[in-house]
């Protein structure tokens, strides 16, 4: 993908985070990585993040070991089948590929690839090190598409052009160009939709599908948790698009409505009201009345069963204080789903939020909450300023939480316990109140013998 | 002797191989109050510390310089500067380790002179404040996880460490890559005394006439002592220090066993990395954004005087060789320290060293790994053992089971390394996990030992398995689990020995669903314990097991 295309992924138009930014923000696209000052992901990463789902697919590295060295099998998205997905495959550079030019070696893996594992398809990645070396990736992937028969993906997106972010607009701009469309199912029906930017965290897909099932409604593709090759190559015959807590991948769901005429709507699986929205939004696109009638009832006997269930949580739990940090539609809809269980939320980490869930956030906390640095240390100052009873925020907080003797329960990607739907949502009380109520926190935070007063 | 095979195949899949800042990245971690830099985009930092942290379960101190496609084209320099500014502001380390990776490596540009002149820019500011800073040069697209440790390690050591008057001055500089217009520090002029101790002002003396580096490393040495005409008692040779300088495969239960070994003699150890100070889990005081503990620069600086150099690991033996050469001390060397033979070895060694003979201690510890080789040998002698790990983990464990009658039918490294030559088995492979597990399955191997990722390759071909190496991300406490000295290696023995008892209580009767795992099945457990001599497989003959529990004294 070249530089100026690559540009004109950051001009989302259905984005408000972007268009409400002024000319010249809009041209800078997404924030640089800052030296020194980021613990984020690189484009390529985040490109991983939303391909590697599709599960019975080779995802194939092209670069040094470490892009895949390091990261293969370590997402925690599930699959209900093909376990392809998990193994790494990589094409780990050598000196003298970098010298000689790595176009046969990467030639020669994929047909490697397809002769071991005849997988339906090969997503090929490029890295920091083969861009700079310039090897033609869309030229190897014909190439080796004509030669083996499969279609063979490129996925330019090194590692170095930018953030986490812009890795998943990247792939779903590779979706649309390679993949959607390339397919025509034969078993369409006027309730299937699509779910962009699901990734079946701890099998969170599973909690929410058999709701969607009950409704009539079948997930025609979720791009991507545990997905197909096939089913996302035929997503263009969906009737509708929701998008998952997803400011990067609005560009797909709009590609999508241009292209093929598939209205969307954003929504979230986290929390009592947010599910109810989004299988309201489900029925208003579909536009059938016997589907919202449907709808209703199932929302009204869920939110019940849901209500009965964490009552005895929210009485253990109310008057608690929780600090959040997490990003996108998440940091405002799990604002809400604390408050239904009586925590006060006293303090919300604004970094990764886009302008308009940062509203959200102002409109369910005040100003005064909002935290606009997401360092361990400012975290931790917050959450012992505030007599915070939890950090509810991402793995990567979780030591910087238990380190500070502080309860954690870990809300984004790496997490192992599923939250979405209204058994999550009965989960999510649960766990919480056993990271607040565990009798771990009075022993850790016990002075040692030696440092009691009048000790010696 | 081994002979060493590589494989044909052209794309790694599920590789075994981690690159070289990660390696890098690791002794960096066993300094304290010390923070490790990837030169690179910041996915090099950010995966490698998301595998760390879920290796360790401990926050990683490890930042990046975020290098973007214009600063990896136009020129890295910038943000490696504007990084080392953000640190030395917020993070405030003692310590910083500057890696390189493919992106910054692929462009061929003057790293190692970008920070020397950053060096010399900074230095008479803020004296007080002044971190060491070491640069290494490890591209992603070169060598693994060892010779990156290696690189590291040796960096450091000529960092801190300074070259004799007159012996090194020519050795080094013919062979410095990056380095190569300085003047040798032999020719460093005599700093001021007062200042000398002061990090910033050794940075400048540096920065201005950096002493060459070895063809892998971009060293700042901080050597005041290089500089000073006359010498001092910091000079002077304490026969007690000893410079432990450890490898990959030693877990902070072996550092500490080893660093109790050393002390048993009256010996005064420092090692170097010592993540058993920093990453063992442990709960600090308080949170910090560097490391909690390790060798810390005053230990650092005290190597120059030591009295003996243990290489304990042979991915730390270039570094040892260096530093033994630097200080003229007693080079210990050893390739592991897994095992009877090994750990006899250095024990003699620290009694010739000292004079004294081994406390008591020492000598219960051996009495009990030799019992311990005894009761393991029925159970794993003639099992067949398929091993993947780093080099120096290979010989390790692979000669501690072999110790004890066990066959190494397959053993797998990710990089070659001239060590592997000497392991006491038929060959070493190097490979990926896909070529362990064929190689494994065809030699029908029973216990395989490895990482993590090599559970799922155990279960397919039906062996038992016990996780040793990095990445260990399903097993709590694998930090304080032993592998090497006397202690250690008993500990690696029984828990090998059980693995193998335990995966024939489980599969004792075949067609019979295997027995639950969970805690609550030890009534289960029980009962299947008394059938072992009747259905035990190939791995434990029945009929040595009858002896070993009629001769048992018990």
């Amino acid at each position: 993908m070249a530089a100026t295309e690559r540009a004109a992924l950051f001009t989302e138009t259905a984005c408000d985070h972007n268009n409400a930014k002024s000319a010249k923000a809009r041209k800078a696209g997404c924030p640089k990585p800052k030296p020194g000052g980021t613990s984020g992901g690189c484009t390529f990463d985040g490109a991983m993040i939303t391909l590697v789902p599709i599960t019975d697919s080779a995802h194939l590295v092209h670069g040094p070991i470490s892009c895949a060295g390091n990261s293969w099998d370590g997402r925690g998205s599930l699959s209900s089948g093909p376990t392809l997905f998990r193994h790494g495959f990589t094409t780990d550079m050598s000196e003298n590929d970098v010298v000689l030019g790595g176009e046969q070696r990467l030639f020669d893996s994929i047909c490697e690839v397809v002769e071991r594992y005849a997988p339906p398809a090969v997503f090929v990645y490029s890295t920091c090190v083969t861009a700079m070396i310039g090897d033609d990736l869309g030229a190897v992937c014909a190439a080796a598409a004509e030669q083996t028969g499969v279609p063979v993906i490129p996925v330019e997106a090194p590692g170095f052009v930018g953030n986490k972010n812009l890795g998943n607009k990247i792939a779903g701009q590779t979706l649309l160009d390679h993949v959607i469309g390339t397919v025509e199912p034969g078993d369409v029906t006027d309730l299937d939709v699509n779910l962009i930017g699901e990734y079946n965290i701890a099998g969170e897909l599973w909690d929410v599908v058999p709701l969607l099932t009950r409704l009539g409604i079948r997930v025609r593709s979720c791009i991507s948790g545990d997905a197909r090759y096939r089913d996302i190559a035929a997503a263009h015959r969906a009737k509708a698009t929701m998008v998952v807590c997803s400011r990067a991948l609005l560009g797909l769901a709009r590609g999508l409505e241009e292209r093929y005429g598939i209205p969307w709507f954003e929504g979230s699986f986290y929390g009592v009201s947010a599910m109810g929205d989004t299988l309201r939004g489900f029925a208003r696109l579909l536009d059938d009345d016997e589907l919202s009638r449907r709808t209703e009832e199932l929302i009204a006997v869920e939110e019940a069963a849901v209500e009965a269930a964490i009552a005895p949580y929210r009485a253990r739990l109310t008057g608690r204080k929780a600090v959040l940090y997490t990003g996108g539609v998440k940091s405002w809809s799990i604002v809400s789903a604390l408050q239904d269980l009586g925590i006060e939320v006293v303090g919300s980490g604004i970094t990764k939020s886009s302008d308009g869930d940062v509203d959200k956030i102002r409109e369910l906390l005040g100003d005064a909450k909002m935290i606009s640095e997401g360092s361990p240390r400012e975290l931790l100052r917050v959450a012992e300023e505030t007599g915070a009873d939890i950090l509810v925020a991402g793995g990567r907080n979780q030591y910087t939480a238990l380190k500070g003797r502080l309860p954690f329960l870990d809300i984004n990607q790496e997490r192992h316990i599923p939250y979405a739907g209204y058994t999550g949502m009965v989960e999510f009380a649960r766990r919480l109140d056993m990271a607040i109520a565990s009798p771990v926190w009075e022993q850790v935070r016990r002075p040692a013998p030696w440092d009691l007063v009048g000790a010696h | 002797m081994a002979e060493i095979i590589t494989g044909e195949r052209r794309a790694a899949i599920d590789p075994l191989k981690f690159s070289q800042p990660l390696g890098a990245a690791l002794v960096f971690l066993g300094l304290a109050d010390s923070l490790p830099i990837m030169h690179g985009s910041q996915g090099c930092a950010s995966f490698a510390k998301a595998l760390l942290t879920r290796h360790f379960n401990e926050p990683i101190p490890l930042q990046t310089t975020a290098i973007s496609e214009v600063t990896a084209v136009m020129g890295s320099g910038e943000a490696m500067v504007a990084t080392l500014d953000a640190i030395r502001k917020k993070q405030r380390p003692a310590i910083i380790g500057l890696l390189t990776t493919g992106v910054t490596e692929v462009s061929g540009e003057d790293i190692g002179g970008q920070l020397r002149t950053y060096l010399a820019t900074w230095a008479d500011a803020d004296a007080d404040t002044a971190p060491l800073i070491i640069g290494v040069s490890t591209p992603d697209f070169l060598g693994g996880l060892s010779d990156g440790w290696s690189a590291a390690l040796e960096a450091l050591i000529r960092a801190v460490v300074p070259a004799p008057m007159t012996a090194e001055a020519g050795s080094d500089a013919p062979t410095a890559l990056i380095a190569a217009s300085a003047p040798p520090a032999a020719t460093l002029p005599a700093a001021p005394p007062a200042a000398a101790s002061s990090a910033a002002t050794m940075l400048a003396g540096a920065a201005r006439a950096i002493p060459a580096a070895a063809p892998v490393t971009t060293t700042v040495p901080a050597s005041p002592l290089s500089r000073r005409a006359g010498t001092t008692d910091e000079d002077v040779a304490d026969r007690n220090l000893v410079a432990v300088l450890a490898g990959p495969a030693l877990t902070a239960a072996d550092l500490d066993e080893v660093a109790g070994l050393v002390r048993a003699f009256g010996l005064d150890p420092v090692l170097v990395p010592d993540l058993s100070a920093s990453v063992d889990g442990h709960l600090a005081p308080a949170w910090q954004p560097t490391t909690t503990g390790g060798a810390g620069l005053a230990e650092l600086r005290s190597l120059r005087r030591a009295g003996a150099v243990l290489v304990a690991g042979a991915t730390a033996a270039p570094a040892g060789e260096l530093l033994a050469a630097r200080t003229g001390a007693r080079l210990l060397h050893h390739r592991h320290l897994s095992g009877l033979t090994e750990t006899d070895a250095l024990v003699a060694e620290l009694m010739a060293h000292t004079g004294r003979t081994a406390p008591e201690q020492v000598r219960r510890a051996r009495a009990r790994l030799a019992d311990g080789l005894l009761d393991a040998h029925f159970v794993l002698g003639g099992v067949r053992v398929a091993i993947a790990g780093e080099p120096e983990t290979l010989l390790a464990a692979g000669s501690l089971l072999r110790d004890v009658g066990a066959e190494i039918v397959t053993a797998v490294s990710p990089t070659p390394a001239p060590a592997l030559a000497d392991a006491p088995w038929a060959e070493v492979v190097i490979g990926d996990l896909t070529e362990f597990a064929e190689r494994a399955q065809a030699a029908g191997a029973e216990l395989v030992l490895g990482s993590s990722h090599a559970r799922g390759i155990a279960e397919r071909i039906g062996a038992a398995f016990l996780p040793i190496g990095f990445p260990i991300f399903d097993r709590l406490g694998t930090a304080l689990a032993g592998t090497a000295g006397y202690a250690g290696s008993l500990r690696l023995l029984l828990d090998a020995a059980n693995r193998v008892l335990d995966h024939g209580h489980a599969h004792a009767r075949p067609g019979r669903p295997p027995l639950p795992a969970s805690p609550g099945s030890a009534a289960a457990g029980h009962r299947a314990a008394t059938e072992i001599p009747q259905q035990g497989r190939a791995t434990a003959e029945p009929d040595e097991l009858d002896n070993l529990f009629q001769e048992s004294p018990c």
